[in-house]
């Protein structure tokens, strides 16, 4: 059953357009102008239960707009939205208590009061028992290496702290649905580490549907099978994390060594103008190439043809140069729509 | 680990469970930072001070107007001062209500299975209130026991009815001016503090103004419910008494027209960017 389903969600705000100077000031009180900027421009998304799904796309694609109609703080303009059966905006206190949210800039806990204390405001919002509420306490404060600073008040915490009493936070009350905005951001690695595999705990053990936008591809790699890409409010990709990499890595780097210089590197690739050929230093050479259009082996056979070769190896792209150059637009998304798409949509 | 379910049901009692503990979590917080707590003692004591001599001002400026007595009208012009004053000490929120707005605070609140004015009150404590409380109430402690009023079961209980419709008057009016953050977003609070100084007005007898203004005190901004109509019943004026009867329909009305604003203001909010 699905858990999330949007069709054509909308958010479109309207803004102010002022003139500068004062002079702009004074007549934009006469005169308003606006104009609307569509942050959520009809997205259809569902979310099945106890899915892991990476939200991403560049600043300003609309990630955070959509989670906040998600979770029942910005009213949709148009479409339709159910969560777990609700309507978020609507029915905002049964969306509530089904879901967890981080906003990773801003802390949901008390700032002046102890973590400790937080909680235990938390449990009383939420309504939850006490002996389901001392399992979590503790299985959290150990899990997330609460101990030494769960007695101090949240503005006294570092970064990396109230990151991990945030999230002990949001998942107090046992959500079905955990939203988390940019939960690693500005984090060391041994933090991120830690959250992350309190995450996954999470999604093992209870099933925890979990929705995150992030910059991090360690996150989305550790964490996400399902990779949704959101650009200027639209879904460009939605699919299996593997199904993107299957079908956007036709891209290959092949580092050379040579023993010599080439005779005539103009030659080479004359017939292949998509070649990109870059000299990394003296006798060496980086190539990238398509590999649908021409294999290693020719590339290194025309090589071997002009100069020797000392030693070669070839570079899979990882998921973060692919996922950047969806945003730019560089990777034919026609290709990625006929196959993994249309897979996960039929599953 | 298993999930448990919950519920949510907001009862009247739940709600009260509610704000105690948020208040009392923010009163401890205030407590817990000494230094700020003795700047804040020093301060109470201060505005005591200046409540006395204040009060000094007040006495020599209150005058007997249109049949109503000295201690009448002051009862008036405390009244205005003590709601205030609980306005700040104990839903100093709706003040903050701008910065909620503004910075996107307001997200918080809305993920949260509480109501939004529940957590909109609980937002911060004014201590400065407990000045307004001291003063207004001394000076009403002090009209009540100079005027003469014929004490029953009856009017014990209406009195009490009417100055808890007052209170609630007063709150309402502060939410609904406060609601305007959704809409004007630069002039600071100008607007709601436009809308409390209105609160002056009713510091007199609304007998001496204009037809217009009565109206506007009673109907529009109905301040006259905080002070003017507690007055009357309590002090037994007949031509006005039976307004008293009006007192929790005022609180009924204002209350309804800040819950509808904030319903439409929550619809246009619109959080803020990372």
């Amino acid at each position: 059953m699905s858990l999330i389903e949007a069709k054509g969600l909308r958010k479109v705000f309207r803004q102010a357009v002022k003139e500068p100077g004062l002079r702009g000031a004074v007549k934009h009180l006469f005169t308003q102008r606006y104009v609307d900027k569509h942050a959520v421009d009809g997205i259809d998304l569902t979310i099945r239960e106890g899915e892991t799904v990476a939200y991403v796309g560049p600043n300003g694609a609309g990630k955070s707009t959509t989670i906040k109609m998600l979770s029942g703080v910005l009213v949709p303009t148009s479409g339709e939205l159910r969560v777990d059966g609700f309507v978020p905006h609507k029915q905002r206190m049964e969306n509530a208590v089904r879901i967890g949210a981080v906003f990773g800039q801003r802390t949901q806990l008390w700032w002046d009061i102890p973590v400790r204390e937080s909680l235990n405001l938390l449990k009383d919002i939420y309504q939850v028992p006490e002996d389901a509420f001392r399992r979590n306490l503790d299985a959290f404060v150990e899990l997330l290496g609460m101990e030494e600073f769960i007695h101090l008040s949240a503005r006294k915490l570092s970064l990396g702290q109230r990151m991990r009493a945030d999230l002990a936070a949001a998942l107090l009350h046992d959500p079905k649905i955990v939203y988390l905005d940019e939960p690693t951001i500005g984090l060391d690695v041994s933090v991120k580490q830690k959250i992350r595999s309190f995450i996954k705990q999470m999604n093992r053990d209870k099933g925890t549907t979990l929705l995150l936008t992030t910059h991090d591809l360690g996150d989305i790699e550790d964490l996400c099978e399902r990779l949704v890409i959101i650009d200027h409010g639209r879904i460009i990709y939605d699919g299996s994390l593997q199904a993107v990499k299957d079908a956007f890595a036709r891209e290959r780097t092949i580092h050379l060594q040579l023993g010599s210089e080439l005779a005539e590197p103009s030659l080479l690739f004359s017939d292949l103008p998509e070649v990109g050929m870059d000299r990394t230093g003296p006798y060496r050479l980086a190539i990238r190439f398509d590999r649908f259009r021409i294999t290693a082996s020719e590339i290194v056979k025309r090589i071997i043809s002009q100069a020797d070769v000392a030693d070669f190896h070839i570079d899979e792209p990882n998921i973060e140069s692919i996922i950047r150059r969806v945003y730019e637009g560089s990777l034919d998304l026609e290709l990625a729509a006929e196959s993994p798409v249309a897979a996960s949509r039929e599953a | 680990m298993t999930r448990t379910t919950l519920s949510v049901r907001n009862t009247p009692r739940r709600i009260l469970f509610l704000y105690r503990r948020l208040f009392g979590q923010q009163l401890k917080a205030i407590l817990e930072y000494s230094s700020d707590f003795y700047v804040m003692i020093g301060a109470a004591a201060f505005t005591q001070i200046v409540g006395f001599l204040f009060l000094w001002v007040v006495f020599s400026r209150i005058p007997v107007i249109q049949g109503w007595g000295f201690w009448e009208v002051a009862f008036m012009y405390a009244m205005i001062y003590f709601s205030e004053g609980v306005g700040s000490l104990f839903f100093e929120g709706t003040w903050r209500m701008l910065r909620l707005v503004n910075m996107g605070e307001l997200d918080r609140y809305l993920v949260r299975p509480m109501p939004i004015v529940l957590q909109i009150f609980c937002t911060g404590i004014g201590m400065n209130g407990i000045g307004n409380i001291a003063i207004g109430g001394a000076i009403i402690g002090m009209s009540l026991y100079h005027v003469d009023i014929d004490w029953s079961i009856t009017s014990v209980l209406s009195a009490l009815v009417v100055l808890a419709s007052a209170l609630a008057v007063r709150i309402g009016i502060n939410l609904a001016a406060n609601c305007s953050a959704f809409w004007i977003r630069t002039s600071g609070n100008a607007f709601p503090i436009m809308v409390h100084n209105m609160g002056e007005f009713a510091k007199y007898p609304i007998t001496i103004y204009s037809l217009g203004l009565q109206l506007f005190l009673a109907l529009g901004v109905p301040f006259a419910f905080v002070s003017f109509v507690p007055a009357a019943v309590l002090f037994g004026k007949e031509d006005w008494a039976a307004y008293g009867w009006l007192s929790p329909l005022a609180a009924a009305y204002v209350f309804g027209i800040a819950l509808l604003l904030l319903r439409i203001g929550l619809r246009r909010y619109e959080s803020s960017g990372n």
